[in-house]
């Protein structure tokens, strides 16, 4: 059955969008070209708020929740509604869709929480309002500043045709997470793990000593996009041209790319599991390395505390010598409100989620990279917790060399990333040639670029 | 079969004779050693044929056994999972233990479960009878009468049956909205109050009712309506009863439906089982508490209507 739904979910969510595509036409006149007004003090305005981190229970809701009380207390005139995305899916793949449906019905949310991947479509078919045009550039920059500004990286991973259209709110980088006492009983103490082809060799030592593959990679497993990209660029390849029309990923830097992550399943090191496996592998003991998403560090080390193991991390390793290219993953903050009051309510409360106050909270409660990240200098309010927390470390240093995640452009965004997946997979696990099957996937995934 | 026929023992001597064989007695004193051989020799049939019977069973009791265990699996993995401690979330020791019912105690703490389950339980009852009400009404007229396109009528209901849920969600959705009953349990139930299942199975039933009853209460002055409630129905509870439960079980385990109605409350148990599972990870072991809690009213269902659960499941597709 899942199958069957999940295919008529897309066949609606597609419907959703030919029909949102109709509409955009208006939502995009109707942008307000006049910054909005500041509201009264005793205007009342009431507000929905959609989170992601609302469908997940526990430290996600309690924190999110906790932040919009404590926003109300700030500001009494504004009563904010939070609610998750509708319907099924994992956590934060649904988010778009949601919203389509609301919309369609005429009542989408007035602030939400996107991910990056759908910056295009958010900003020209869903009706996302450029936030620099409704409260001006310099609100937006002072904002992001202050005592503790945004990361310079970070800032703009939300601006679309030199407009802002979202707060960037909480995002992660691929990190390189090892179980370093597996890595001791294979003889490799302090391992320098800043190349693939030194990862491979800490890998084969490990697999030699267990026996079984010991590396797993989210990135080359569907849904792991977002980091494959960071791959990709590491090695020099785009899968989207800068003039955003044409696809890369049959280029001979992309080819060359999936060939090596397929010669680490070749030789026995790369562990050939789902996502949902690959994030159990390291706190089963099944693995001895992931390069993942930095968000799973808490899960991780709640595990190696529970097992008697010793959990480090290292950044995403590089090609030889040409850097490493880390991208982020996690999502922004919208206004998609059309009233000019709920607009400015929504404005200061995508103010308040990313304030030095917010990322107190979302840091040491859930986890997540502050990005304000002078907050974990000496003399921030989240310098201890930084210091009790290492791991940190190589995520904050990626930021430097931090590249947005690309969101293609058009309807069809989802089916491309989706056709990047299956070709990576096909390639690096179920040893397909990378040259025709990354070049059938270019050809598929151009047909689709508007 | 063959050793049904086995004469008992003679006694010699007994003063019951009752179960001894008309031939038997006729025979007078001689029949103990003859009945002897007789005993011996249907001893072996009995024997041989229990041993064909049993090898020629076997394959299938074999192939049972482990459907059974593959279905049962699960179930147990629920249980022993949602009892371990959390960090042994990931055992893959197929013996139950250590105990403890942390998990439970984070369920409890994490999400409001017991108001959960109430909900759903509303929601499941009141789409099961609505389901049931349109059914009855629909199908006796089906069945009653005959009338202009009939077929045609009925082959929609049919077609309205194999059209996928999610063809539909979007304008149902729209629909409620228009209604304004988003984020009500009314909003879930209305778009589903008639179930094309529900229809043809009761059909399928009320065709096999016989028309001399039908008729009887007529002739006693019934109108049509009195006659579906006085004779038809008190007739079919227990195709009710099994029909009833099986439309509770299917709205019980409905998620997606209710997920889009219901966005802006965490009312529903699957909405509140989902928050486990998470972008960062899933906790296994609070999903599998939460799960066993979900279950309880199914298997409260199964242990107290058993039979009719059978009825409903096995009797739907024969029939």
């Amino acid at each position: 059955m899942r199958p069957l739904r999940s295919i008529a979910l897309t066949i609606a969510a597609g419907t959703a969008a030919l029909a949102l595509a109709g509409c955009s036409g208006t939502s995009q006149a109707s942008t307000v070209t006049n910054q909005i007004p500041e509201l009264k003090s005793d205007q009342q305005v009431n507000i929905t708020f959609e989170s992601y981190n609302l469908a997940q229970a526990g430290v996600w809701t309690d924190t999110v929740k906790g932040l919009v009380a404590d926003f109300e207390k700030a500001h009494p005139n504004i009563h904010v509604t939070a609610q998750a995305p509708q319907g099924g899916g994992a956590v934060g793949s649904n988010t778009v869709s949601s919203v389509q449906t609301q919309l369609l019905a005429g009542h989408a949310p007035d602030v939400a929480q996107l991910t990056f991947d759908s910056l295009d479509f958010a900003a020209t078919q869903l009706g996302a309002q450029p936030i620099s045009d409704l409260v001006g550039k310099d609100a937006v920059d002072q904002a992001l500043g202050g005592a503790h500004p945004f990361h310079p990286n970070a800032k703009h991973l939300a601006d679309w045709n030199g407009k802002t259209y979202g707060i960037p709110y909480v995002f992660s980088t691929p990190v390189l997470f090892y179980n370093a006492t597996k890595l001791a009983d294979a003889g490799i103490a302090n391992p320098d793990l800043s190349t693939w082809d030194k990862v491979e060799a800490a890998a084969k030592a490990v697999t030699a000593k267990t026996g079984k593959p010991s590396l797993d990679i989210s990135c080359t497993s569907i849904g792991g996009n977002w980091c494959m990209q960071g791959v990709f660029k590491s090695n020099g390849a785009q899968v989207l041209s800068d003039d955003r029309k044409t696809i890369g990923f049959g280029s001979d830097a992309a080819i060359d790319t999936v060939t090596k992550m397929a010669q680490l399943s070749k030789d026995g090191v790369l562990r050939n599991a789902d996502s949902n496996a690959q994030f159990e592998g390291l706190p089963k003991g099944d693995t001895a390395f992931i390069l993942t998403t930095s968000a799973l560090q808490g899960s991780f080390m709640s595990a190696a505390t529970k097992g008697g193991w010793q959990l480090k991390a290292a950044g995403m390793p590089s090609f030889g010598s040409k850097p490493a290219v880390p991208t982020n993953s996690g999502s922004a903050l919208f206004v998609l409100s059309q009233d000019p009051a709920k607009q400015r309510a929504g404005w200061e409360l995508i103010k308040f989620m990313t304030s030095d106050h917010a990322y107190e909270q979302i840091s040491t409660k859930i986890g997540y990279l502050p990005l304000r990240t002078s907050l974990t200098a000496a003399g921030g309010s989240l310098y201890d917790w930084a210091q009790k927390n290492p791991l940190l470390a190589p995520n904050l240093v990626q930021l430097d060399r931090l590249q947005p995640w690309v969101s293609y452009p058009g309807n069809s965004y989802v089916q491309i990333d989706d056709i990047l997946g299956k070709a990576v997979e096909n390639v690096v696990y179920y040893g397909k040639d990378a040259k025709t099957t990354m070049a059938d996937a270019q050809k598929r995934a151009q047909d689709l670029i508007p | 079969m063959a050793f049904i026929t086995i004469a008992p023992p003679a006694q010699p001597g007994s003063a019951d004779t009752s179960t001894v064989p008309e031939r038997s007695k006729a025979s007078g004193p001689t029949t103990a050693p003859a009945a002897g051989l007789r005993r011996t020799r249907f001893a072996s049939l009995r024997l041989g044929s229990l041993r064909t019977v049993f090898l020629r069973t076997l394959p299938s009791h074999v192939l049972l056994i482990a459907l059974a265990i593959v279905s049962i699996f699960p179930i147990y993995w629920m249980f022993v999972t949602a009892f371990r401690p959390p960090s042994d979330a990931l055992s893959i020791n197929p013996l139950p233990g250590p105990l403890s019912l942390e998990n439970f105690q984070y369920v409890l703490k994490t999400i409001p479960i017991a108001g959960m389950l109430a909900n759903t339980f509303g929601m499941a009852l009141a789409l099961a009878a609505s389901q049931l009400l349109v059914a009855i009404l629909a199908s006796y007229g089906f069945a009653r009468w005959d009338f202009v396109g009939k077929k045609a009528l009925y082959l929609l209901f049919v077609g309205s049956w194999l059209v996928p849920f999610q063809v539909t969600m979007i304008p149902n959705y729209l629909l409620v909205s228009q209604m304004g009953l988003l984020n009500t349990i009314t909003g879930v139930v209305i778009p589903q109050l008639c179930s094309a299942f529900a229809v043809m199975m009761l059909r399928q039933h009320l065709e096999a009712f016989p028309k001399d009853l039908l008729d009887a209460s007529q002739m006693d002055g019934r109108s049509s309506w009195r006659t579906l409630w006085e004779v038809v129905v008190p007739n079919l509870r227990p195709a009710l009863a099994a029909l009833g439960i099986m439309l509770f079980i299917s709205a019980w385990n409905e998620y997606l439906w209710p997920s889009l109605i219901m966005q802006k409350s965490d009312a529903l148990i699957q909405v509140g089982i989902r928050g486990f599972l998470g972008a960062e990870g899933n906790n296994w072991g609070a999903i599998m508490a939460a799960s066993s809690l979900a279950c309880l009213p199914i298997f409260l269902i199964y242990i107290f209507l058993q039979r009719y659960v059978v009825d409903a499941f096995v009797r739907s597709g024969l029939k």
